[in-house]
């Protein structure tokens, strides 16, 4: 919170303007002792001289430049006055005189009109109310509405003061999204967006309306453990404090992720006894993965006639009854019935045409051809996500609770795979959010790697159009973009320049090389270079400069801490994972029972007798899983032929 | 400081003097006087040098360093009016080996003969409450003397406000700790007779030996020193003093490097004039370039200069050729 009380200011140094170095409205320079506190990031409040009554104009700015030299005119004389031996250099009885010379950049003046140069006044450190004026954050955090978050402690100068962003320029409407770069490793940027998430979730105004995330993993076990609480240290406490959220894991998390390639495995790291019960499978069908079925084409070398084939798939043949033009009748609700289909006009155009007809309802047999190897690619490849029965377990859509978490693992999903969730659920969240039906009113959208989906040069895919449109139209739906990266430079320009909000945690030097980063000093570029873990530089609509503030470590769990304290339980077989599919269901379900039941039976029976009972969550689970499974058919031996003699035998006579 | 002058220099010319703005190529230092003094030897017998290495300092040690500044202000018909000012300082140099500023003084004066005066200006003058000195209508007649005479005036003015301000210092001085005074300790009683208090001179205008011994006093290698000798002449008060040659003077000129140091007259300067020759050895570094003078100014000398100079009115300063504002491009 803002610590309105005003201690006695702290005086350390003094404006300093030359006639090459002069002071202006937007940059001045001032010293300081040599020892002293300031440091890159600062935020220094100067005090103009007051004419009579009228205090004086009065300046914030953050240091971002500094520089220190001494009275030596030139390094010789250093070297004349130490007879050349540098051990001798610093054994001279006088220190010379040295300064520390800071340049800042103006932050804000007030009065902000007329508009002039720095006065040449004394420079305080700035305290917490100081802070909030430089950082016009006065404007957002008083009023009968509030909409401050805080994001982290601005330290410096010995003091810390808290950081607030402002709810409208992050999560909309007048501006929103996030994006947030730094070097792997350092547990800044997924760290980062787990407090700032917990702080969203506790100070999200409550005249805004509910918002949920719904948090994409794309790598390890980094947010499987989001309800788990981490260890903290005194300091974090401190912190946490210090900007009034309240330490602990997120209350409300809900888990999906697709099945292994077995069908009945979840394809996910929190598979230890104590937490499965908390990720749901997410299991789409036919229908789902034909609605985004252009994620699949931009991919490859389908074109355009490929895209009206799908089109007529999905218009004129799922879910009715079609006839295909060869005396059959097909009703496709499943990848299996599509592959009945596709087979039936190949044969049909074999039959008809004696293997010359190329030709289907005016689609090309070629299309066809590629149509039914990229469909049945996608069950070939996301063989867990995409169920041939087409069922499907997807996310409560219009049921989204408020302040809750929906994590999709998809760390261990092919990136075909990744890439349809990721455009179907984002798809979805749109068009619930477009009708104002998805039971919350804004939705934090997290996605790491972003270099990987919205490229700043790869193919233009399904994904990155998604991105932009999120990146450019989301503010007005309350879809708001978290996006984490390694390499801001490779991502598509339009989806960082979109984001109202940029962290920065510790960058690489190539990195800071890049045309994006020349707005900042040498000096703050160094800083971005060595950030420690827990500290990040701040870009937001209301700040007019970067701003360093640190953060204290998320209060869950570290994923890496999750899977030694929850290992991840072997792979069950497949029986066996049945039943704990079943007994999740109804924990009087006998192993037993359903193991003598399954016996024998093709697993595509069972998956679908499973994925049956628990869409259906009976009382008697049991029962319909037996009822689901159908009765058992005993297959018949085929009898042997009998064998005829041919009535003449071979005659020996060439002729 | 600046509004008194503002004052009083409209005062006079408001008064009816002309305005004027002329700094004397002469009026930031002094200059020397060249004559011989003599000296009685007090050790060794006849002059002798002995070799010094470099030791440590006290653990504190306080320069004391004065300025003048002096320039014309206005003319009362011919008459010149001067406006001088005149600082000093003593920095104190502790365990940390940065000087802290422990006592200074500064004062500005107007200078010039009064009874030459018409008497609207020489009242506007004393009404200001400025300091004034008279310089005496003897020193009147040519414009070109009075400006000598004044130079004198301020010169003295300086004497007196260094001593102002190093008296208390070496009073106060705790036990161990030294005091060194740019320039003759021999114009004060009581830093003469202290024992822990040094002038260290730069400008040798008097010479104290002649012939061979004078050849040894200034051809005195690097790292050496003179036997301490008595200087006569005009001292005014009883010092001990020794030559001791900082930097290799071949190459350059027979002064390059060489220090004349005073100390009290007292046969312990004689025994303890080798090790203060080695601490003064020692403060060759840092240099005190890009001063001109680097060879034989003490670095913390040079810090007290740097010091009351970064105080003193930017307007008594020597501008450039040009009097239009000086460009930074």
């Amino acid at each position: 919170m803002i610590d309105r009380a005003s201690p006695s200011p702290i005086l350390v140094g003094r404006v300093v303007a030359t006639e090459l170095k002069p002071a202006t409205p937007h940059q001045f320079h001032f010293w300081t002792a040599t020892e002293t506190s300031m440091g890159i990031g600062a935020i220094v409040k100067v005090e103009g001289p007051g004419t009579g009554d009228q205090a004086g104009r009065i300046v914030y700015g953050v240091v971002t430049d500094a520089f220190a030299y001494s009275d030596l005119a030139t390094p010789l004389h250093d070297v004349v006055g130490a007879e050349g031996d540098p051990a001798r250099a610093a054994d001279a009885p006088t220190v010379r005189q040295e300064i520390r010379l800071w340049t800042a950049a103006v932050l804000r003046q007030i009065p902000e009109e007329p508009l002039q140069p720095v006065p040449l006044g004394r420079v305080f450190v700035a305290s917490d109310a100081d802070v909030a004026a430089a950082l016009r954050m006065d404007a957002y955090l008083s009023g009968a509405t509030p909409t401050g978050i805080p994001v982290g402690l601005y330290t410096a100068g010995g003091l810390e003061s808290p950081v607030y962003l402002d709810a409208d320029f992050l999560l909309g409407p007048e501006a929103a999204h996030l994006n947030i770069s730094g070097v792997s490793g350092l547990a800044t940027k997924t760290s980062a967006v787990e407090f700032l998430l917990a702080s969203i979730f506790q100070h999200f105004p409550a005249h805004k309306g509910r918002i949920a995330a719904v948090c994409f993993n794309v790598k390890g076990p980094d947010l499987c453990f989001l309800d788990q609480a981490g260890p903290l240290a005194d300091e974090d406490r401190r912190r946490y404090e210090r900007l009034g959220v309240t330490p602990e894991p997120f209350p409300e998390v809900r888990y999906y992720a697709p099945y292994k390639a077995d069908g009945v495995n979840v394809n996910t790291l929190r598979t230890h006894p104590d937490l499965a019960s908390s990720v749901e499978p997410l299991v789409w069908g036919l229908a789902e993965v034909l609605d985004y079925a252009e994620v699949l084409l931009n991919r490859d070398d389908i074109d355009a006639k490929a895209d009206a084939f799908i089109d007529f798939l999905a218009d004129r043949v799922l879910g009715r009854d079609f006839d295909d033009g060869f005396g059959g009748t097909h009703r496709v609700q499943s990848f299996a019935d599509l592959d009945r289909l596709f087979r039936a006009i190949f044969d049909g155009l074999e039959v008809q045409s004696g293997g010359r007809g190329d030709m289907w309802r005016t689609h090309h047999i070629a299309t066809i051809r590629k149509v039914r190897n990229r469909l049945s690619n996608i069950t070939t490849r996301c063989k867990g996500l995409v169920a041939d029965d087409g069922a499907s377990s997807d996310l409560p859509w219009g049921a989204f609770e408020d302040r809750a978490v929906y994590v999709v693992d998809l760390a261990n999903v092919d990136p075909l795979g990744q890439d349809l969730v990721f455009a179907r659920i984002v798809s979805k969240l749109r068009e619930h959010l477009e009708r104002r039906d998805l039971g919350v009113g804004a939705v934090v959208v997290f996605v790491d790697e972003l270099n990987k989906y919205a490229s700043a040069d790869g193919p233009d895919t399904y994904v990155k159009k998604m991105l932009l449109d999120i990146s450019e139209r989301g503010r007005y739906l309350g879809l708001v973009l978290f996006g984490a990266e390694q390499f801001r430079s490779q991502v598509h320009r339009r989806v960082v320049g979109n984001a109202g909000t940029q962290l920065f945690g510790r960058m690489d030097m190539d990195e800071l090389a890049t045309p994006g980063y020349q707005v900042l000093s040498p000096a703050t570029k160094i800083k971005l270079a060595t950030l420690p873990a827990g500290e990040l530089m701040i870009r937001h609509p209301h700040f007019t400069q970067p701003i360093f503030v640190r953060f204290p470590r998320p209060a869950v769990l570290r994923g890496r801490d999750g899977v030694e304290r929850f290992r991840p339980a072997d792979d069950l077989p497949f029986a066996d994972a049945v039943v704990r599919q079943l007994v999740r269901l109804d924990r009087g379900v006998r192993p037993n029972q359903v193991k003598d039941l399954i016996e024998g039976r093709e697993e595509e029976d069972v998956r679908r007798a499973v994925a049956a009972t628990r869409r259906a969550r009976p009382a008697d689970v049991a029962g319909f899983f037996r009822k689901s499974l159908g009765s058992r058919v005993t297959a018949d031996t085929p009898r042997a032929r009998t064998v005829v003699p041919p009535l003449n035998p071979i005659s020996d006579d060439p002729y | 400081m600046s509004a008194s002058l503002s004052d009083w220099t409209e005062r006079i010319v408001a008064a009816g003097a002309v305005p004027a703005a002329f700094v004397p190529p002469a009026s930031g230092g002094r200059t020397d006087v060249e004559e011989f003094a003599g000296a009685e030897l007090v050790e060794d017998g006849p002059l002798a040098l002995h070799a010094i290495l470099p030791g440590p300092a006290p653990a504190a040690v306080t320069f004391l360093d004065g300025i003048q500044q002096w320039a014309v202000v206005g003319y009362d018909g011919v008459v010149p009016i001067v406006r001088g000012y005149v600082a000093a300082a003593a920095r104190r140099r502790g365990g940390d080996r940065r000087p802290r500023t422990i006592r200074e003084a500064a004062r500005e004066l107007a200078v010039a003969p009064l009874t030459l005066l018409r008497a609207s200006v020489r009242r506007a003058i004393e009404a200001s409450g400025v300091a004034v000195v008279d310089v005496g209508a003897d020193a009147a007649g040519q414009p070109g003397r009075m400006l000598a005479a004044a130079q004198q005036a301020v010169n003295a003015e300086r004497v007196r406000i260094e001593i102002a301000v190093a008296e208390p210092v070496a009073e106060r001085l705790a036990v161990g700790e030294w005091l060194v005074v740019d320039g003759l300790l021999s114009e004060s009683a009581r830093l003469a007779g202290h024992a822990r208090t040094l002038g260290v001179i730069k400008s040798h205008s008097a010479q104290y030996f002649e012939g061979m011994e004078q050849q040894t006093a200034l051809t005195a290698p690097a790292g050496t020193r003179t036997s301490v000798f008595r200087p006569r002449g005009r001292a005014r008060h009883e010092v001990y003093s020794w030559y001791l040659r900082l930097w290799p003077w071949e190459g350059n000129d027979l002064l390059f490097g060489l220090l004349r140091i005073e100390a009290r007259a007292h046969p312990e300067t004689v025994a303890a004039a080798t090790a203060v020759s080695g601490w003064l050895l020692a403060e060759r570094a840092p240099l005190a370039a890009p001063d001109a003078r680097w060879d034989r100014l003490l670095y913390p000398i040079h810090d007290v200069e740097t010091y009351l100079r970064s105080r003193a009115p930017r307007d008594l300063l020597a501008g450039a050729a040009s009097r239009l504002p000086k460009t930074g491009t």
